[in-house]
């Protein structure tokens, strides 16, 4: 009786269509993109007009496409390693040292997440410009770390505030040097928090557009050279590019899925 | 018999981290320095013209109104659309939850330019929408769903729905539900204890998903420059413009320091009003 058998249900409809209907306009964009890059046209008309790889054939005649796509995915993984590397050694600290000013230094330390990418952006481009130096590569590398660091910090804080330092104590009582100690016990329990602020620093290295597009001297990066084809020429490449994208972010979050678990992106 | 400074960590270990922080720091302060150059292309003197250029001229203003405007009723649209979906994760079993999980996670994670670009060509003229529309003979031409404000809302709300679902999610299905239970058993309706019981135990969760997406949603650039196309750029792209357009580093640096301070002002006075009034529900 506990339901309220008879009572109306008329919520449980309501948000059922609602949520349904967004879920639906959610995914019915990228299955378009997925059908117009089998367009054998040029024009971007829904639905197709036949079945043709063309598109896909055709990235590889754009080495500008191939060459960003290779740069990004470089970028991503040394910004990715280094933010790992700084936010490990920087969340050890804030999580079991007690000083004055930890809480603020964390504070800070998240503090791009609230500034707008177009400031942090010109921001970078001031700085650099004022130092003189005007290379792609050292100043995206250094934009990426710093805009990855906050993902990789939060979620390491958050996985060694619950791992307790007595069992690092306690293999060093039995005679494991300081080093081996970590490795040992601390390490492997927070492997999926290092997973997933690894795909989550990956991730937001490879899709930034917005702060690197003032950092292109010589370099462009695979977000930057997009938008660039989709603002100048705009036929289905770009819709064969994406379609292979959202199937490596599928790729992606199955295995993060299977390694990790959603409930690391979802809270 | 271990020393305690065996386990203690130096605190070197956060010099990489500060070092990080003194770079974005420095980089801010550039920004300030740049922003009171006299003129476009000056390497020295200090003055606020390009402040008062902007303040002086309601043409710059209207960016920043696009954005705040778009941006209000687009976090209330973001958060009606989004809370249904969010209850329906939070209320449903392993498989479906799985799958909307999965559909969620994977728009999270593609870039923000294929999801604006996978929207251009629904909401094109040629796209699905207008096609699909004429093919049964509701419109004969083309509706304008793209290259203005609707087509900018829309593609805002569409790219911003993750942030406003994942906050709610969370908070729901930490919800006991014996307490909705306990208000049904006493009588009260679906809908009663939606109101009286549910909402105002996801407050938190709203609260954390309306920040997310206002920021998003007045400092996007992409989904302004991609669905509005050059006929709705907002404050982002204005910036740009001015830094890279027509290179006026200055001017933008200006604009862009408004742009800070009012992000941080909303978001940090939003935060306080929202943290009053959790603690008020929750007494």
């Amino acid at each position: 009786m506990k339901r309220g058998i008879g009572k109306e249900k008329s919520l449980s409809r309501f948000f059922w269509m609602l949520g349904g209907l967004v879920i639906i306009g959610m995914f019915i964009p990228l299955v378009v993109v997925f059908m117009i890059s089998f367009n054998p046209g040029n024009e971007l008309i829904f639905p197709p007009q036949g079945l043709s790889l063309r598109w896909y054939f055709n990235i590889f005649r754009h080495p500008s496409l191939l060459s960003s796509f290779q740069f990004s995915v470089i970028l991503g993984i040394i910004a990715t390693a280094a933010s790992l590397f700084i936010g490990l050694s920087g969340a050890l600290v804030l999580t079991r040292r007690k000083f004055r000013g930890a809480e603020t230094i964390a504070g800070l330390l998240m503090s791009p997440l609230v500034v707008p990418q177009v400031v942090i952006g010109i921001g970078f481009l001031s700085l650099f410009s004022m130092m003189r130096i005007y290379h792609s590569i050292p100043c995206l590398l250094a934009l990426h770390i710093v805009l990855t660091l906050p993902y990789t910090l939060r979620v390491l804080i958050a996985n060694l505030s619950r791992c307790p330092v007595s069992m690092e104590e306690a293999a060093m009582v039995l005679g494991a040097g300081k080093y081996r100690a970590f490795l040992e016990t601390t390490l492997p329990i927070i492997k999926p928090g290092i997973i997933a602020s690894a795909i989550f620093a990956f991730v937001t290295s490879f899709d930034n557009f917005t702060a690197s597009q003032f950092l292109i001297w010589d370099r462009a990066t695979l977000p930057i050279e997009i938008y660039a084809y989709i603002t100048k020429e705009n036929d289905p490449t770009v819709a064969a590019v994406s379609s292979l994208l959202i199937l490596m972010t599928v790729g992606l979050v199955i295995l993060m899925e299977r390694w990790v678990g959603l409930e690391t992106v979802t809270g | 018999m271990i020393e305690r400074n065996k386990t203690s960590l130096s605190l070197n270990l956060l010099l990489p981290g500060v070092l990080c922080l003194l770079l974005f720091g420095a980089s801010l302060l550039s920004i300030g320095i740049l922003s009171l150059r006299p003129e476009r292309l000056a390497r020295e003197g200090i003055g606020l013209n390009q402040y008062l250029r902007f303040f002086s001229d309601a043409h710059y203003l209207t960016y920043f109104w696009r954005s705040f405007k778009v941006s209000c009723y687009g976090t209330l649209l973001t958060l009606f659309l989004g809370y249904p979906v969010a209850y329906l994760m939070a209320r449903s079993g392993g498989r479906v939850r799985l799958m909307l999980t999965l559909v969620l996670v994977v728009q999270f994670f593609t870039s923000y330019i294929i999801r604006a670009y996978a929207l251009m060509l629904v909401l094109g003229n040629n796209g699905l929408i207008n096609r699909m529309l004429m093919k049964i003979g509701l419109i004969d031409r083309p509706l304008p769903l793209m290259h203005n404000e609707t087509g900018v809302a829309i593609g805002l709300i569409m790219v911003s729905l993750p942030f406003m679902i994942f906050p709610i999610y969370s908070v729901l299905k930490g919800i006991d539900r014996r307490l909705e239970e306990a208000a049904e058993s006493l009588g009260a309706g679906e809908w009663q204890v939606f109101w009286n019981v549910t909402l105002p135990l996801s407050l938190p969760g709203m609260a954390a998903g309306i920040i997310l997406v206002l920021l998003f949603q007045l400092t996007a650039f992409i989904v302004p420059g991609l669905l509005g196309g050059g006929y709705y750029d907002m404050v982002a792209n204005f910036i740009y413009d001015q830094a890279l357009g027509v290179l006026n580093i200055p001017f933008a640096a200006a604009v862009a320091m408004v742009m800070l301070a009012i992000t941080l002002i909303l978001v940090i006075g939003l935060n306080k009003l929202f943290q009053r009034s959790l603690k008020d529900v929750s007494a």
